[in-house]
């Protein structure tokens, strides 16, 4: 059978408010600003691109060693290693704007206020279609974990505190990435809801270590990273199962996407979008044969818009 | 030498390949040591010398990443890759089989800068560093008919890779192996060090990392330019995950980071922090 456009199934999500031409963006981090996979393949093909995370200033990140892999996946202990606001601002944005591809700013801070602050500048310059809030990257060390305290996303009250501070400063859609670290995801997940969050985006990497036994010290600098790869998508497609029960807002799905039929599972899961992560550093176009697969996916099954599958796991 | 620190040349080409290139062949040249040849015309013909390429050995997603590999040799529309067996991406590498293909991603990063005016150029190898230095020997040849001074340093004389290659070349070819199966018996510094390496010469260095950081403070003593093409662990090969950086001396441009992928793999070694650098020592 041949199809023709017409036959083509809708592709187009609307998260919170953002709309995007087909589910699959990029996982921060692991996509650059999108100039660098633009040598691989036309980047205004994504339904979006997130942003590797934005500090108002210039962060060095971790010493090396940063990365290592481990099975079916890796352990990277980047710290944030960014070129700050006014460089993304100046150096950055001009090239995904010329690609007319939506942005999806993912911002760090050191407080709730500077979470807000990077998020009213980015509005202001036009400089995001929504914003990603990483409440979750485990490998930074800032003066609050200093104190003792745990990750902002794995305290449901600051998720809540965060969330409500950063939400006053914009009215972009604003998205709360989660970390998977915590013993039920429901109650951060809620909690960002409540608090006024458009959507949320489960998950971040698992906090993982690997140990070099010759030498008896830790593979990484940072002697603990995150880890991603296809290793964590089941903890991940879990996470957005449960998550997707109790919510009202979108979840973008992400963690271990490789191929169609993985994204297929976060959308089937109740990911209204999904994010393409560490496979992209394997296959730089890994996301456009995503976005073609999952259109291969609908026709085969006879569905004609891709909404009509989330969170349509058949129990 | 100049005060100038320089920054490495031939251009950084924005050209990059995403394809499935054919094995020619994939042969023992060493204990442990593979040579392959691949099919890949586009990417031989834009790839210059201390570039890489990034190799997908398993279409598994096991082991997950790709497998960086600088180019041996450019011969359009071949190029070589010589590797060693360590782990498991390299085994499944020395399984491909002439005529499997390959999915080959490159030309990556920069390669080595090719200056005129240089009264003597030196390359020094080490274990499987010798991986990168074929390509640069011929270009030197090609470009100069220079007679490159070539020192190569390996355990013993089994692991001693390329020397034949070197002398058909016209270089001149010393040898140095920790057991002294095979000329000096020491280190690839010490002869380095009895070629007194002056100001008008350029070093070029592959190979363990107190070796290069050796060869760095032979040369920024003597006045010698010195290059130096790095290894580190990386996944995506061309600067989006920022995790196969090195620290660097100075900041440049507010970063005191380098990717060896992107800014390298090859580097001015004024430009490498050598005491920051981990030597990855067992006990």
């Amino acid at each position: 059978m041949t199809t023709t456009p017409t036959d083509l199934p809708r592709l187009e999500v609307c998260v919170g408010g953002l709309r995007m031409k087909n589910p699959v963006t990029t996982a921060s981090g692991t996509f650059g600003y999108g100039q660098e996979y633009d040598r691989y393949f036309d980047v205004s093909c994504l339904g979006a691109v997130t942003t590797k995370s934005i500090t108002l200033q210039p962060r060095p990140g971790n010493k090396p060693p940063r990365l290592v892999e481990t099975p079916a996946g890796l352990l990277n202990a980047i710290g944030l290693q960014n070129v700050g606001l006014d460089a993304y601002l100046a150096e950055k944005v001009p090239f995904l704007r010329a690609k007319q591809v939506p942005i999806i700013a993912n911002i760090y801070g050191k407080s709730a206020d500077e979470y807000a602050e990077l998020a009213r500048r980015l509005e202001e310059a036009g400089a995001a279609d929504a914003i990603e809030a990483n409440l979750s990257c485990p490998n930074v060390h800032d003066a609050r974990r200093a104190r003792g305290a745990v990750l902002v996303s794995q305290d449901c009250d600051a998720v809540a505190q965060y969330t409500r501070v950063i939400r006053s400063a914009t009215r972009l859609p604003l998205f709360v990435k989660l970390t998977p670290n915590v013993v039920d995801i429901r109650e951060p997940a809620l909690a960002a809801q409540e608090s006024g969050a458009d959507a949320v985006c489960l998950i971040n990497t698992l906090l993982g270590m690997a140990i070099d036994p010759e030498t008896r010290r830790p593979k990484l600098s940072n002697v603990v990273g995150g880890l991603s790869g296809p290793a964590i998508r089941p903890i991940a497609v879990k996470m957005v199962w449960d998550a997707a029960q109790v919510l009202k807002i979108p979840i973008i799905g992400m963690g271990g996407i490789c191929r169609a039929e993985d994204a297929v599972e976060f959308l089937l899961a109740g990911a209204t979008a999904v994010a393409v992560g560490s496979m992209s550093f394997r296959q730089p176009d890994a996301a456009v044969a995503i976005i073609r697969g999952i259109s291969d996916y609908l026709v085969r099954h006879g569905f004609s818009d891709v909404c009509q599958i989330v969170g349509k796991v058949r129990l | 030498m100049t005060e100038e620190v320089f920054v490495c040349s031939p251009s950084i080409r924005e050209q990059r390949f995403l394809l499935e290139c054919a094995v020619v062949s994939n042969d023992p040249v060493a204990p442990s040591h593979y040579r392959m040849r691949l099919h890949g015309p586009e990417i031989a013909a834009a790839a210059v010398c201390g570039q890489f390429c990034m190799l997908e050995v398993s279409k598994t997603l096991q082991p997950f990443l790709r497998r960086p590999m600088c180019f041996e040799r450019i011969h359009p529309p071949t190029f070589d890759v010589l590797y060693k067996v360590e782990g498991e991406g390299t085994r499944l590498l020395s399984q491909f089989l002439p005529g499997q293909r390959i999915s080959v991603q490159g030309p990556l990063g920069k390669g080595f800068p090719i200056c005129s005016g240089v009264r003597r150029h030196i390359l020094v190898a080490g274990g499987i560093g010798v991986a990168a230095m074929p390509a640069l020997a011929e270009e030197l040849v090609r470009r100069f008919a220079a007679v490159p001074e070539v020192v190569l340093a390996a355990r013993t004389r089994d692991d001693v890779i390329n020397e034949a290659f070197f002398r058909e070349l016209g270089c001149h070819v010393q040898c140095a192996t920790d057991d002294g199966s095979w000329g000096h018996r020491g280190l690839a510094t010490d002869l380095l060090e009895q070629l007194k390496p002056e100001a008008q010469d350029c070093v070029y260095a592959c190979g363990p990392m107190p070796m290069m950081r050796a060869v760095a403070a032979l040369t920024a003593a003597s006045g010698a330019m010195c290059f130096v093409s790095l290894e580190a662990q990386m996944a995506c090969g061309d600067g989006a995950c920022l995790g196969c950086v090195v620290q660097a001396k100075e900041e440049r441009e507010g970063e005191r980071m380098v990717r060896v992928c992107l800014d390298g793999p090859v580097f001015d070694a004024r430009v490498i922090d050598w005491e920051a650098q981990d030597d990855n020592d067992a006990d």
